[in-house]
């Protein structure tokens, strides 16, 4: 039964319930008494008028043992029905909200509509998970069932079933042991020695025994018996009570019992056991009993009865002798027991902490005479006392020890938690350490406080556990031991209570975390099935858990996917090391981007934790796309820079192929002709022929038209809108930029593309030096400065530096210490600068990396620029 | 085609390719051609012609500088200036917007026309 989640009016009713059904059944003696006791709490905790219990009995066949309000015509016609057979195992509650709609109970429909019932719950009694019965709750209207009545009705259920399987094993005990005892001494009680003289005044004298010196003896064996005697005669009126039975019964002397019946002793339901016991007695027979009796005193004894008759000479019974045998104390150490398995279950389904310790109160002050028992909590801070149950302590008295520092203030118990050792108070009226509240413990009541520590399996002061008696005196042997008990079990009920509330709290903390994180989890087997998940947002998954859970990833995703993961779960599983892998899946005819990152968990199980990163990748996507825009630039550019050395290139071979071509048509034109002479011109037409051909080839990558829009620009601005296009760039290179951007800029004149061109070459070509560097060490810095005729925008990096010799010869194409690229970037960027009126600069930092600058004039200066450069 | 007394021509150029079809293209004119990769190669040996035909771009001294040492040692051999882009150097094309030359890629017809005029113009200022 799960108990966790309830609400405090649940949790309050299920406290009562389950006190009510542990008390009732607690002081049940006999099956009847049980499901009596049933009942009753089924009654009050469920407010349903009609219930039932029925067992199956020896045959198998279901049959009613108690009920409320249900006619015999019923029973009747109900009776053997039942969901469940012996066999049946773990059986759950059935709850039919509406016989009416319930197809299986159809051929009750008369019935229940005679009987009114509108709706019922069939609730199995299991014993280790076999049922063995059921009760039964009727009502008269449909009624829909809520979580809670379903829950009491299990607690109810597991106690009862509990009660019923004791109780049966409990008739199995006394039947076997009634058995035994017949066999061996019945034959001399029937021969009971107490010859009464046949003929002697038997009868006339008040205590009617014989005389003489038999007598005398048999007078003080009667008397020094600790069995209570009493003798009856044939109508059932007492002639004899020894000392044992006065006591017990709390009378001075015999005369306030002689000639009474003994029957009317005894409680009316106790009667009719009675009375059969002395009419067997009586016929000659044997009869015997146990029942519980109160005594003067108040204390309820549990006594073990037997019931003989006393024959005279002649053999026929003139007298009857009752022997009766207090056995409380056997019962209350079954009834111990039986509270301190109540105790430990409560601890083990994780009841709520006051509940237990409230019960566990119950069950010690159940063994004592009059005390009555408290639980103190110390709290965290090891300081303030909190009041955990003192459900018999007045009121008054147990709120006052609530939310006290420990110490005086909470009486005995306030030292023992600062000792850490056991503080008997014998007499709370002289005792030093009740000095602050003896008047409040006088005036309830309250004489001596016997307090023991509550520690935890590590031996720290969990709280304490005290008696409170009303006279002043010390504890018992068996009084400390009890103590003891009680506090071991308190202390395994808050050890328990407080490692679930820290488990609770950090599953709670770990719920948090989990609902915080947009990341999808999911558990799968080494074999990739799906296990568990954790989904915030179900936008973007190919499925929905109720899908993939329980089948493989082969299931789920494509071939290929599903092969490339399970490879990754190798190697996650390998490794002990977290496995990265992205990918992208269409999800509702959109191409989504995932990044999972896969780790082993649970030794043989894999945690994969997955990320949409689908915006993040449309943006790298896009960035991706601009810089090859920018790249392309620099393509055109660099055409542009070249396209006169490219004219020139061309022209050449068409020259020489043009000349030879005409001059061969020359030399055929003569005779005789010089067929060598022709051959070799030809061949010198296909040799530039292949040249030209390689200078197209080199044209190839011809380049669209762009065109040049000169604006004002604020430096700034374009170095920021460079930056945000490299950031993915920059971190994937893992370069930390920094920015110290000049203030007060002044616009410049400008095409805004050219100038990002500019800027993006600088920022790629810092990078690239750092590319070898270590990645903590890879700093750029990107700075603006205005100065009065010009702005300047400086690239600064920490790499490799430019070569001695090489300063010179940076800005020249094809110049570069890259392995990749082309070596244009700064070419490019020189000639745009040029273009802008502007320069650019490079040197070797004083320490290490290179700095390159770019010098722009001002807009309201020299405006006159170049245009159309990339025409 | 016009009907020539063979010339003696030079040409100055840096392609070898097209040196060597330029020399072979005015030799089947009937011409006879010297050809000097280099205007310092032209330079060392200066052989009697009654034309230059040189290439405006070339290492070491251009077309303009040779043209001008020419002129100044009191030289005035008529000169065909050839150009690929239209100037010595990348942006000079303005700049020598006056001079006559002939735009790479050239016919024998342009050629012809171009050391006729050449030749005609300099015997007139003689």
């Amino acid at each position: 039964m799960k108990t966790n989640r309830r609400t405090p009016t649940a949790t309050n009713r299920q406290l009562a319930v389950r006190l009510a059904v542990g008390r009732a059944l607690g002081r049940a003696r006999d099956l009847d008494d049980v499901y009596s006791a049933a009942l009753d709490t089924l009654a009050e905790c469920l407010d349903v008028a009609r219930a039932s219990v029925l067992l199956f009995d020896p045959d198998g066949v279901m049959r009613f043992k108690a009920y409320r309000g249900l006619s015999s015509e019923y029973r009747e016609a109900v009776e053997g029905h039942s969901p469940w057979t012996p066999a049946s195992v773990d059986a759950e509650p059935l709850l039919v909200p509406d016989v009416t709609r319930e197809p299986s109970l159809e051929r009750y429909q008369p019935i229940f509509a005679q009987e009114r019932i509108a709706a019922l719950a069939f609730i199995p009694l299991l014993s280790l998970g076999r049922v063995i019965g059921k009760f039964m709750v009727y009502y008269d209207a449909p009624h829909a069932f809520d979580d809670e009545e379903i829950k009491l009705a299990v607690v109810i259920a597991t106690a009862v079933a509990f009660a019923v399987e004791r109780g049966r094993a409990e008739v199995e005990v006394r039947r076997s042991e009634a058995l035994t005892a017949t066999e061996t001494s019945v034959p001399s009680v029937d021969r009971w020695e107490w010859a009464l003289p046949a003929g002697a005044d038997g009868g006339e004298r008040p205590d009617g025994l014989p005389s003489g010196t038999l007598r005398q003896v048999r007078h003080r064996t009667l008397e020094s018996s600790l069995d209570c005697l009493k003798i009856l005669d044939l109508d059932g009126r007492l002639v004899y009570v020894n000392r044992a039975a006065l006591e017990a019964l709390g009378v001075e002397s015999t005369e306030q019992l002689l000639h009474r019946r003994w029957v009317d002793l005894w409680s009316d339901k106790d009667r009719t056991v009675v009375e059969e016991a002395v009419a067997r007695a009586k016929a000659g027979g044997m009869g015997a009993f146990q029942r519980p009796f109160r005594t003067t005193a108040g204390v309820l004894k549990w006594w073990d009865v037997v019931v003989t008759p006393i024959v005279d000479a002649g053999g026929d019974v003139v007298q009857i002798l009752a022997v009766s045998r207090d056995v409380s104390a056997p019962w209350k150490a079954d009834a111990f027991q039986a509270g301190q398995h109540q105790v430990l279950e409560m601890i083990a389904t994780g009841a709520p902490l006051p509940e237990v310790l409230t019960l566990l109160a119950h069950v010690i002050e159940d063994q004592c005479e009059d005390q009555v028992c408290s639980v103190l909590l110390l709290d965290a801070d090891g300081v303030h006392v909190r009041l955990g149950a003192a459900p018999s302590l007045p009121d008054d008295f147990a709120r006052s020890l609530d939310c006290q520092p420990a110490g005086p203030l909470v009486g005995s118990c306030g030292s023992v938690m600062q000792l850490g050792r056991p503080v008997i108070a014998a007499d709370i009226a002289s005792d030093p350490q009740w000095e602050v509240l003896r008047d409040v413990a006088l005036a309830n009541g309250l004489c001596a406080c016997w307090s023991m520590p509550v520690l935890s399996s590590q031996k720290k002061v969990l709280g304490s556990f005290a008696m409170y008696c009303d006279t002043p005196r010390g504890p018992s042997r068996e009084e400390l031991r009890l103590l003891e008990t009680a506090a071991d079990l308190a202390g395994a009920a808050i050890d328990h209570h407080r490692s679930q509330e820290a488990l609770r709290q950090s599953e709670q903390r770990n719920r948090a975390i989990l609902r915080a994180i947009p990341d999808w989890m999911f558990v799968l087997s080494s074999d990739g099935m799906y296990l568990d998940c954790h989904i915030n947002n179900p936008d973007g998954l190919l499925v929905p858990p109720e899908v993939f859970l329980g089948k493989t990833i082969r299931d789920i995703l494509p071939a290929s996917l599903a092969e490339a993961f399970t490879r990754s779960f190798e190697r996650a599983l390998a490794s002990n090391e977290p496995e990265r892998l992205e990918y992208s899946l269409e999800v509702g005819n959109e191409e989504h981007f995932y990044e999972a990152c896969i780790v082993r968990c649970d030794n043989d199980k894999l945690l994969s934790i997955v990320r949409d990163i689908t915006d993040r990748k449309r943006a790298e996507l896009d960035a991706a796309a601009q810089r090859h825009e920018l790249a392309h630039m620099n393509r055109v550019m660099i055409l542009a820079e070249q396209s006169g050395a490219l004219a020139h290139e061309l022209s050449q071979p068409l020259v020489a192929i043009l000349a030879n071509a005409q001059a061969a048509r020359r030399l055929v034109d003569r005779s005789p002709l010089d067929v060598g002479e022709v051959r070799e011109t030809l061949d010198d037409v296909i040799k530039s022929g292949k040249r030209a051909a390689a200078v197209i080839h080199r044209l190839r990558d011809l380049l669209k038209k762009s065109t040049t829009a000169l604006q004002p620009l604020d430096l700034n601005e374009v170095a920021r809108e460079v930056l945000d296009l490299t950031r993915s760039d920059l971190l994937l290179r893992r370069v930390a930029i920094t920015t110290e951007l000049s203030p007060r800029m002044h616009p410049v004149l400008g095409d805004r593309v050219q100038l990002q061109q500019v800027i993006l070459n600088l920022v790629i070509n810092a990078c690239d030096a750092m590319s070898t560097v270590e990645p903590a060490e890879r700093e750029l810095t990107l700075t603006t400065v205005a100065d009065d005729d010009c702005v300047q925008i400086a690239v600064a990096d920490r790499g490799v530096g430019i070569p001695e010799g090489e300063l010179a010869s940076v800005f020249d194409p094809f110049v570069t210490n890259r392995e990749q690229g082309l070596g244009l970037g700064l070419a490019i960027s020189r000639s745009i600068v040029l273009a802008h009126r502007g320069r650019i600069e490079a040197e070797n930092n004083a320490d290490r990396g290179a700095t390159f600058r770019c010098f722009l004039p001002l807009a309201n200066g020299h405006v006159e620029m170049v245009a159309g450069r990339a025409d | 085609m016009t009907h020539f007394d063979p010339l003696n021509l030079v040409v100055v150029d840096d392609d070898e390719d097209v040196r060597k079809a330029l020399r072979r293209l005015l030799r089947s004119m009937g011409h006879e051609v010297q050809v000097f990769a280099s205007a310092e190669a032209y330079e060392d040996r200066p052989a009697a012609a009654d034309c230059l035909i040189v290439d405006l771009r070339l290492p070491g001294l251009n077309g303009f500088e040779l043209r001008d040492r020419l002129r100044s040692r009191g030289s005035l051999i008529p000169i065909v200036f050839i150009t690929g882009d239209g100037g010595p150097s990348p942006g000079d094309a303005i700049a020598h917007a006056d001079v006559p030359s002939l735009a790479k890629p050239f016919s024998d017809s342009d050629l012809l026309e171009a050391i006729t005029r050449a030749v005609t113009d300099s015997a007139a200022i003689r």
